[in-house]
């Protein structure tokens, strides 16, 4: 090319030579973090239809508030499995993989007893509010049952991390997985605790 | 190592075999690339004949060549086709074949995802087209307006079908934008800087970021309306306390953006190209990557320009017109930095530079009208007019038919080895431009005298006859023109001139491979020092140790995310029929859910966990822990 000259021609350096490069392990958790960035933003179009369907309508006076203790129990128990998970998490990276593997257990306890009491309080709201009586309704049981549906594509994944085979004759179990679906189930935590925020606490103020 | 060993080392490892199993089970980025850009084309060709059965409609007053309920039915089919399975796709399909090799990557960084992001992208718009099949296809248009869309207005199956379709094909626009952020983030040639990038490369990341924060906004709307059709919610129902304008809300929060999806590549298509004919680099490159950036961003903050005739604060609407027009500043950067590029360089006119030069005279013309209904009086003045069907026409044919065709006159011959026909494609060009601007420029005249979009039909003595029988010429010379570089393409598989490495003697990193490509790409992943690899002193290839041929099996450089310095190697999968089945398995879940056969829906979502097991069951890393 005749008009184009670049001003230094230096070859890129490397740190080390290629063949000494680790294998790369980013790609799972780079790709969850987006995948996490979206589902974020699921929540928050639902979170957004709560507030814009409840805006000039006292936020559904005639309804009265969510109970409160189910919800900070069902809190008090997704916050438990994200700490013992979280546990879990750092045995495996330390190649403690027998306790890595307790920790899930109890992780996929916690989580199935949040789905049951879960349940237990669908069946006790029932009686006042379904997603028929109005849009109140229809919007609770929504952002609730996508969290739940959430909850339970999160099981799966613990159930199957749970049961991923050792890779090496050592009783290593795989860490990347571990972590990235760690990842996932701290994130429907968190949702959790927005849901308790917006739906349960912010109507009784 | 000789160099024929290390080719026939490599083609081992990365080639698909060609059978009927390797066909379905391929994960290459280039074989999947080709793949969406011919079924997007097809997609292209079917909302084209949709198009011009509407202008046979409207060519005189009081036609009854279809009844209203067909002709709404086809305007939806249309405009969903089009936007959806058209305009987008057909990008994808670029980045697919583009990215890894303007990368010097051996794929993209989740190849099999690639896969399942083709087949559901396909299965998806499959499944929409069951809908006219039966007979009931959606009617709405493309934006759905609740309350019309409720089941009472709008029976039958039709809004079920644009409901899960467009959910269906959500999954996978995300999943390849996820992909696309991956790849261009860590698997850049060593040296690629992130202030080196081709253009291209910025507007694909930039959009698909934007597809990760807008499309569940269409998502959750899809939702709310589907559970209001079948299962008697109240999100858009008034009487229930629901609130229709949520619907809007929802759908142009994800909408406008949208918009910026299928417009920002295409400007990133010419910003590669403009240069390549002008013999020169791309004026002000720091300034187009910025304003590249900023029209995403930017883009989130204008949704309501869509909605000004609804009725809201003054104080809203100020913002929302005060945002629509701050963003034209953007565009209006690429546009003088292009016709800077122009002015400076030493432009040559080949078809595909007919096309882009084509492409910027009709965005300015596009881009004024859009700043004309960005005033909120002239808005509420030609709101639901054919003035809104120009504007929109003219960026949207203008501003990614037009820069679609000039990028399938610059890549084909890398993706076929052979040359287009240049003569041909300057007749394409002139044909097509002439038609379009003949269809849609009438088109501003016919809405200022007030006639309004999606009629059927129109009475006689309106001063409308004359500016339909033209918009209705115009549309069939356009059709024309596509059949012509249809003709080309043939014509240059069968007999076209060989290509060769560098057609354009261009500058970026895909030009320096063979044409077409081998599966694996380069031998030695190439290493960068400017922002024009090809047109520089430095040599991509050398490589004298080869350590940066890595024939170890599916292997490919990651480096980091700003300076791309190599700090990895990355392993690829083989290939695998999981991708086609997972797609698969989405199918019959969402036909299960349109007609609500709720044990086979259940069915269904079985199968997909299934799959997802079977797909995500680590037998690569078990076969390295025996070894």
């Amino acid at each position: 090319m005749s008009t184009f000259v670049a001003p230094s021609v230096v070859p890129p350096e490397t740190r080390r030579p290629l063949p000494a490069l680790p294998f790369e392990a980013d790609r799972g958790k780079h790709a969850m973090l987006l995948v996490i960035a979206t589902e974020a933003f699921l929540f928050i179009s639902l979170f957004f239809s709560y507030f814009y369907l409840a805006q000039n309508k006292g936020r559904w006076q005639h309804n009265e508030p969510p109970k409160l203790m189910l919800a900070l129990i069902m809190l008090v128990v997704l916050f438990a499995s994200s700490v013992v998970l979280h546990w879990g998490e750092k045995q495996v990276k330390n190649g403690n993989s027998a306790s890595g593997r307790i920790a899930l257990i109890g992780t996929l306890l916690l989580g199935i007893a949040f789905f049951i009491i879960q349940i237990y309080e669908y069946m006790d709201h029932w009686h006042s509010l379904t997603p028929f009586t109005n849009s109140y309704g229809s919007i609770f049981y929504a952002i609730t049952s996508f969290h739940a549906l959430h909850l339970i594509v999160g099981l799966l994944i613990l159930a199957y991390v749970l049961v991923l085979p050792h890779y090496r004759p050592t009783d290593e179990s795989p860490y990347l997985p571990y972590k990235v679906a760690s990842m996932y189930w701290h994130f429907v935590d968190l949702i959790w605790f927005f849901i308790v925020g917006i739906l349960y606490i912010g109507p009784h103020l | 190592m000789s160099s024929a060993a290390v080719f026939e080392r490599l083609t081992d490892i990365w080639e698909s075999p060609p059978t009927l199993w390797g066909w379905l089970s391929t994960v290459d980025h280039k074989k999947i690339g080709k793949r969406y850009l011919v079924t997007a084309f097809l997609f292209l060709v079917i909302g084209g004949i949709e198009a011009a059965i509407l202008r046979l409609q409207l060519a005189r007053s009081d036609q009854a060549l279809l009844t209203p309920e067909a002709y709404n039915q086809i305007f939806t089919m249309h405009g969903m086709t089009m936007i959806f399975w058209y305009a987008s796709p057909i990008l994808s399909g670029f980045a697919n074949y583009l990215i890894p090799l303007m990368l010097g990557a051996r794929d993209m960084a989740f190849p099999r995802v690639n896969a399942f992001t083709y087949w559901s992208f396909l299965l998806s718009g499959t499944f929409l087209y069951i809908s006219p099949i039966m007979g009931q296809a959606p009617h709405s248009g493309w934006f759905a307006y609740a309350p019309y869309t409720s089941l009472k207005y709008s029976p039958g199956y039709g809004m079920d079908f644009y409901c899960l379709a467009l959910i269906f094909l959500t999954i996978s626009t995300t999943a390849g934008a996820i992909n696309f952020i991956v790849t261009i983030f860590r698997l850049r040639a060593p040296g690629m800087a992130i202030s080196r990038m081709p253009l291209f490369m910025y507007s694909t990341m930039t959009v698909s970021f934007v597809i990760v924060a807008s499309l569940p906004a269409l998502t959750a709307a899809c939702t709310f309306l589907e559970l209001d059709r079948r299962w008697h919610t109240h999100f858009f129902d008034l009487a229930g306390n629901g609130n229709p304008i949520l619907w809007q809300q929802l759908f142009w929060f994800f909408g406008h953006p949208w918009v910026y999806v299928v417009f920002l590549p295409a400007t990133g298509m010419v910003s590669m190209i403009l240069p390549v004919f002008c013999r020169r680099p791309i004026v002000g490159y720091p300034y187009v990557a910025i304003s590249t950036v900023l029209t995403g961003v930017v883009g989130f903050g204008v949704w309501v320009h869509h909605m000004f005739a609804v009725g809201m604060t003054q104080m809203a609407m100020s913002f929302f017109s005060a945002g629509s027009m701050t963003i034209s500043i953007f565009t209006t950067v690429q546009v003088f930095a292009w016709i800077a590029t122009l002015w400076k360089g030493r432009p040559v006119l080949t078809a595909s530079m007919h096309f882009v030069l084509g492409f910027i005279g009709m965005l300015v013309v596009g881009g004024l009208s859009g700043v004309f209904t960005a005033i909120i009086p002239a808005d509420w003045q030609v709101h639901d007019t054919y003035f809104v069907v120009a504007h929109l026409h003219y960026v949207l044919v203008g501003a990614n038919m037009f820069p679609v065709f000039a990028a399938f006159y610059y890549w084909l011959p890398k993706i076929t080895g052979r040359m287009m026909d240049e003569y041909l494609g300057k007749w394409s060009f002139w044909v097509m431009f002439i038609g379009f601007n003949l269809a849609f420029f009438p088109m501003h005249i016919a809405g200022l005298n007030g006639m309004p979009r999606r009629i059927y039909t129109y009475p006689p003595g309106y001063g409308l006859d004359g500016v339909n029988a033209l918009s209705t010429i115009g549309a069939y010379i356009l059709a024309l023109g596509i059949l012509i570089s249809i003709i080309n393409l043939f014509i240059s598989v069968r007999s076209g001139r060989i290509a060769g490495k560098n057609p354009w003697n261009a500058d970026t990193l895909e030009w320096d491979t063979e044409s077409p490509p081998p599966p694996y790409g380069s031998i030695h992943i190439p290493t960068v020092v400017s922002r024009h690899p090809l047109w520089d002193e430095h040599d991509e290839t050398h490589d004298p140790t080869g350590e940066r041929i890595l024939d170890q099996g599916r292997l490919t450089l990651a480096t980091s995310a700003l300076d791309a310095v190599p700090n990895a190697i990355s392993r690829m999968p083989e290939d695998t029929i999981a991708p086609l089945l997972l797609a698969m398995a989405m199918f019959v879940f969402f036909i299960a859910l349109v007609f609500q056969a709720m044990w086979l829906t259940l069915a269904g979502a079985v199968a997909i966990m299934l799959v997802s097991f079977y797909w995500l069951w680590p037998e690569a890393e078990i076969a390295r822990a025996e070894a």
